[in-house]
């Protein structure tokens, strides 16, 4: 009885705010990491980078805000997959929830192309994703899993390191 | 209970309208791609449920665990392993100021060394090989500030960890080199002249090196303490005059390179014995005992492209203990020295998608497992017992997703042991998650515990051993719901039912009136657990519980000792100062339970409280603590070898510590 008057006291002070939404805010974190990411020689001459998103679309029109705008003198394109045939051209590939039975599958297709994966899902991180959203305490936080940024070959500044969670692939 | 419940209610609403407070009230409109990432990480999102929770985790797990970061290991304050167990849902712990006994569900042994559960280091077992015993006081191997998180997991495991996961599983997880990140002192000093001192050193290098280097010191005088039942002239009015005497040094290493890591770790304790236990001569400042342990351990753990993960480790134990016992001025030493190595070799792997199997074996050979006795002077040798032995085990474990909210966990390990032959146990867990906040767990596991040469062969008067002695085991039913409400805030349900049979327990054989561990009777537990923990932004964060447990003996139908029907606990972080400064406090509650003698030991709150400090200067954390702080007398159950029927705690008393980081 006791534990269900505190209950209700609590729920009720914490009714929902005006927020933010959760996917909003990663959109903008994304749109950060390409100024922190270098990506090897052969990439650098295009003039867009394609932000592709692989599953469904949690995203819906809160990465189209970064659609078109330029980051180190290139062109942000945002491109929707729903399977993993055409993502060579792609820098940056979010990979959706909707994809965890098939993950392994998907990292295994992207071995050597030198892409940023990005994810939400927990546990992504340590099968091979290099970065993965978190929420602490209703703050996006991420992961980097550094064992996949040297198999990528992809530079990550150190600075987003510091703000990284750091994790290696594991499994226990 | 009502007048307790009133108080934490009131004060979970007051920390409910000071997290309102702080929480920031801004109106973030602006482009949020003109943000620098520090920024953006500072923003409060609404969440999709369970879209990214690692907390969640905990809802898949086939058990009920609780976890304690070193964040709150810090903010409450804790001094030792056994400050932080007693802190969590349906713990309890008793002190006989020599050794701390851990009690849980109901069960609390006294004298039974802490062998009925599982302690591990980052995967190394550190039960040791004559007694199973665990210090969880001054006495544990690892200084508590080495220490990332502990997970506590209820329930028998012997299904993956084979013997001593009788109760529950204590896994410590070490903090790593980079999370030091250079060099660490700390100092702090308490009431009773107690003083302690810590050295560490740990960082991870460009060239792939990880390492940790800590060593630490502790004095402690220990207090005057009178004992009612010697209160005669001839033994110094009931007051034994430094006799409660602690002290301990600890070395703890760890290095890791790619997939390897080496750990090393040693302590040695050395503690007065006030009570006169055993019967010996009181107020003799030379009755003590030094526990000592130490280990290395090797590691290999690589992770496969194809979703398989192997792990395989080498270890060499060594354990000694050394007691002084004085009998009418003669002194009888006490001795026992164990030593054992062995390895393990782990494999996991998802399988068509859908099924995680965990596979491994086990190998273990206890080269030595000693006990010898003797009095010194006139010389006699009482006892001088070697003994070797060696087990093997294999596990299997499948974690099945059969729809995406139901898994089915199945795992069985066979143990084989050169003295008792095999024995084979499963655990099966059944989770079902209806929606993303809510979790059933239907729990069932069943395991074991092989008596120790202590209990088999240890001969010395008053006591002796029994060498008929059988394993023994235990049966566990639960059932749990978990519940998320709104995002910071999580209930969990327990109800359970436990059977113990050959329990191995002290008693008194009437023939002789030696004491002897027989395997008595069956034991019948069942209870319920309730706990609500919530988490918010401002730095806030608690946790209040309540645990029923119903004790029996099937035969007599009696409660056993040490068994206290009700505990409640109640833990809160508030920040003061954001991010600078946070009190922490707890309030633990533990009712009456029975003695030795058949009589009663009080029921009591005790109420902890931490101030904590940090980055008020760069690098430096600072600390004060109040435990018992109304000063409130209460008592804990002696055992068979105390001649006090119940041992009084300690009164208010006060820490300070300094910690600097450069």
């Amino acid at each position: 009885m006791c534990v269900l008057l505190v209950l209700i006291t609590v729920t009720n002070t914490y009714s929902q705010e005006q927020k933010l939404g959760e996917y909003d805010v990663k959109a903008a974190f994304i749109y950060n990491f390409l100024k922190f990411v270098e990506w090897p020689d052969k990439a650098s001459a295009d003039t867009t980078v394609n932000l592709c998103v692989l599953g469904n679309d949690p995203f819906g029109s809160a990465i189209d805000s970064v659609q078109g705008q330029i980051v180190n003198n290139k062109r942000i394109v945002i491109k929707r997959h729903n399977d993993t045939h055409a993502l060579g051209k792609c820098q940056v590939l979010f990979i959706s929830r909707s994809e965890k039975e098939q993950l392994s599958q998907i990292l295994a297709t992207l071995t050597g192309m030198n892409i940023l994966t990005v994810s939400d899902t927990r546990g992504f991180a340590e099968q091979g994703v290099i970065i993965n959203f978190y929420l602490e305490e209703n703050k996006v936080r991420f992961e980097v899993n550094l064992d996949a940024i040297n198999r990528s070959r992809l530079k990550i500044s150190s600075r987003l390191l510091s703000l990284a969670k750091i994790v290696h692939d594991s499994g226990r | 209970m009502k007048k307790a419940c009133f108080t934490l209610l009131v004060s979970l609403l007051l920390t409910v309208c000071l997290a309102g407070v702080s929480e920031p009230g801004e109106d973030l409109q602006q482009d949020l791609k003109d943000l620098s990432i520090e920024e953006l990480m500072k923003i409060e999102v609404a969440t999709v449920y369970g879209a990214s929770r690692y907390e969640q985790k905990v809802t898949e797990a086939p058990s009920s665990v609780s976890i304690v970061t070193a964040d709150e290991i810090k903010k409450y304050g804790y001094r030792t392993l056994s400050d932080i167990l007693r802190s969590l849902r349906s713990f309890h712990v008793t002190y006989d100021r020599n050794y701390a006994y851990l009690g849980v569900r109901g069960f609390g042994r006294t004298g039974d060394y802490n062998s009925r559960f599982l302690v591990l280091i980052d995967g190394h077992r550190i039960n040791d090989n004559v007694y199973d015993s665990v210090s969880i006081e001054t006495g544990f191997i690892l200084d508590v500030d080495l220490i990332d998180r502990i997970e506590v997991i209820r329930g028998p495991s012997s299904s993956l960890y084979g013997s001593n996961a009788f109760f529950g599983i204590i896994n410590i997880i070490t903090k790593r080199g980079r999370d030091l990140a250079g060099v660490e002192v700390s100092g702090e000093a308490g009431s009773f002249d107690t003083y302690k001192g810590r050295l560490s050193f740990g960082n991870k290098f460009e060239n792939g090196i990880e390492m940790t280097l800590s060593g630490s010191l502790l004095d402690s005088k220990g207090q005057d303490l009178f004992f009612e039942g010697f209160d005669n002239p001839a033994t110094n009015n009931g007051i034994a005059q430094g006799c409660d005497y602690d002290r301990n040094y600890s070395l703890f290493s760890k290095l890791s390179y790619h997939d390897f890591t080496f750990e090393g770790a040693y302590v040695s304790r050395t503690k007065g014995i006030p009570t006169a236990s055993f019967d010996t001569d009181f107020n003799d400042p030379r009755n003590h005992t030094v526990d000592a342990l130490g280990y290395v351990d090797l590691k290999y753990e690589h992770d496969f492209q194809t979703q398989a993960h192997v792990m395989g480790h080498i270890f060499y134990d060594a354990y000694g203990y050394k007691g002084d016992y004085i009998y009418s001025g003669v002194v009888n030493k006490d001795f026992a020295k164990g030593e054992w190595w062995g390895g393990e070799v782990m494999l996991n792997k998802t399988l068509f998608e859908r099924h995680k199997f965990t596979a491994g074996g086990e190998y273990q050979v206890n080269s030595k497992q000693n006990q010898k006795n003797y009095n010194e002077d006139p010389f006699e040798m009482l006892l001088d017992d070697k003994r070797r032995s060696k087990r093997w085990a294999l596990y299997i474990q499948d974690e099945f997703t059969i729809f995406k909210n139901l898994i089915f966990n199945a795992g069985v390990r066979h143990d084989h042991y050169d003295k008792f032959g095999g024995t084979t146990n499963p655990r099966l867990a059944l989770i079902y998650n209806p929606f993303e906040t809510t979790a059933f767990k239907l729990l069932y596991g069943s395991a074991f515990r092989i008596p120790n040469v202590y209990e088999l062969y240890y001969t010395v008067s008053p006591q002796k051993g029994n060498s008929d002695l059988k394993p023994e085991e235990i049966k566990s039913y639960e059932l749990v719901y978990e519940q998320y409400f709104s995002k910071t805030l999580r209930m969990t349900f327990s109800g359970f039912y436990d059977k113990i049979t050959n329990l191995i327990d002290s008693t008194i054989d009437p023939s002789d009136n030696f004491l002897v561990f027989k395997n008595v009777e069956e034991i019948e537990a069942k209870g319920l657990e309730v706990e609500l923990e919530g988490s918010w932004d401002s730095g806030l964060k608690g946790r209040i519980s309540y645990a029923f447990q119903d004790v029996k003996n099937s035969k007599t139908d009696e409660t056993p000792v040490n068994s206290p029907k009700h505990l409640a606990k109640f833990n809160l972080i508030v920040p003061i100062i954001q991010e600078k400064v946070f009190t922490g406090m707890e309030v633990r509650y533990t009712s009456k339970r029975k003695t030795l003698a058949g009589k009663e030991v009080e029921d009591f709150f005790i109420t902890n409280v931490t101030v904590f400090a940090q980055k008020l200067l760069k690098g430096l954390e600072i600390s004060g603590s109040v435990y018992n702080l109304f000063d409130k007398k209460y008592r804990d159950p002696g055992s068979g070898e105390h001649r006090q029927d119940s041992i009084e705690q300690d009164g208010r008393n006060f820490r300070f510590k300094l910690t600097y980081k450069f």
